[in-house]
């Protein structure tokens, strides 16, 4: 697994309410375009680092790239072909939550043009719908 | 200034609250309030279209017109102070506006623009790095720039443009935001391999450190031993049942 957290309190969590909609992390805030989810899922952290990869491979070194989630939720699965009960199965990956709205990637220091290029590439690999987005309007 | 300002027609709103707004917007209007000069709030509707095609454009001093209502608010000069956006952040939703007079001081934001090439942009690799966008000034609503130009044509690698830096257009104008904010700089482009070591890196850790397991082994009384190794959540290992494990051992 490329991302995971250093620390943890618990090793494992329960699932909670995922149907909501983004308050926060749902806009451009550190580079100049992003990637923006449509839908709510968890996010594998391999997932990220495959569209990480997708995106840097895609820019040489051009630009630079902000993961705007981070994967700090642990998903535990039982294994195949196992009786249910004997408790709570093992970590098998660790999740970002993604909500409706959240900001996924952001690019800066490259043109409109090539950030979308490479952000397209990045949302061929996501699990969730995604638009292309700029800088909102600030007052 | 006064004569430049457009025009916005508002109706007062009669109900107040989520559901009434969200009626008014799907009529085309937009909901806003007017504070300000020790009045009370003045919750309004404005033409959506309108409105927002001048807010887009960068407006930020308006004339409130209210047709048909008998308050001293007629054409009243108000100067947008929020906006509120949707949750997907590309539909604003509702409006603030503060009362104020032409001559009056006050606090804004405005947007800066990077002009000319940079000079350290013309080595590979390097990037123009610009984290604020918009300083806050403080000014007479008279004098309010749509924008400020800062030059960077001078701007090499390691050189830093601040806030503080920023020439304002009117000598009378003074910088409220912190005058140490980054407005640009030139940073030299990461290593793809740099980034693809770390990545190696953190894929060697197993599983991440669990903090409430280093605590029960701290306890004085609880077995030592057993559950010594337990910092590291391996599969099925439990803290707690460690520690009864141990127990009769004694």
């Amino acid at each position: 697994m490329a991302l995971m957290p250093k620390r943890v309190k618990y090793r494992k969590e329960q699932r909670r309410v995922r149907a909501r909609k983004a308050t926060k992390g749902n806009y451009v805030a550190f580079g100049e375009y992003g990637l923006q989810s449509m839908e709510g899922a968890w996010v594998p952290g391999r997932t990220l680092e495959a569209g990480r990869v997708a995106a840097q491979h895609f820019l040489k070194r051009e630009g630079k790239l902000f993961i705007r989630v981070f994967p700090d939720k642990p998903i535990s699965k039982k294994p195949l072909e196992t009786r249910m009960g004997t408790g709570k199965a093992d970590v098998d990956y660790w999740a970002a939550r993604v909500k409706p709205g959240t900001m996924l990637f952001e690019i800066a220091g490259v043109p409109e043009a090539l950030a979308k290029k490479a952000l397209v590439r990045v949302a061929m690999k996501m699990p969730v719908k995604c638009r292309f987005v700029g800088r909102r309007l600030s007052v | 200034m006064h004569e430049k300002s457009p025009l916005l027609t508002a109706e007062k709103r009669e109900r107040i609250g989520t559901r009434y707004a969200a009626r008014d917007r799907k009529r085309g209007r937009l909901p806003a309030i007017v504070y300000g000069h020790g009045r009370e709030p003045l919750p309004i509707t404005l033409d959506a279209h309108a409105a927002l095609g001048l807010i887009t454009r960068g407006e930020k001093v308006f004339r409130l017109d209210f047709p048909g209502h008998k308050e001293a608010d007629e054409m009243q000069m108000v100067l947008l102070k929020d906006v509120q956006f949707d949750y997907m952040g590309s539909r604003i939703v509702h409006c603030d506006f503060a009362r104020v007079d032409l001559n009056e001081r006050v606090r804004t934001r405005v947007h800066i623009n990077l002009v000319g090439e940079a000079r350290g942009l013309k080595v590979a690799g390097n990037l123009l790095m610009h984290p604020v966008t918009e300083i806050e000034i403080e000014c007479r609503v008279m004098d309010i720039p749509d924008h400020i130009d800062v030059d960077i044509s001078d701007l090499d690698e390691g050189h830093v443009i601040t806030a503080g830096d920023v020439k304002l257009p009117q000598p009378d104008m003074k910088l409220v935001s912190d005058p140490h904010g980054v407005v640009a700089q030139i940073v030299q482009g990461v290593e793809l391999k740099a980034a693809e070591a770390t990545t190696v890196a953190a894929e060697g850790a197993a599983s991440p450190e669990v903090i409430t397991a280093k605590k029960e082994e701290a306890k004085p009384g609880a077995a030592p031993a057993a559950g010594a190794k337990g910092a590291a959540p391996a599969a099925g290992a439990k803290p707690g049942g460690d520690a009864k494990g141990a127990a009769p051992k004694k």
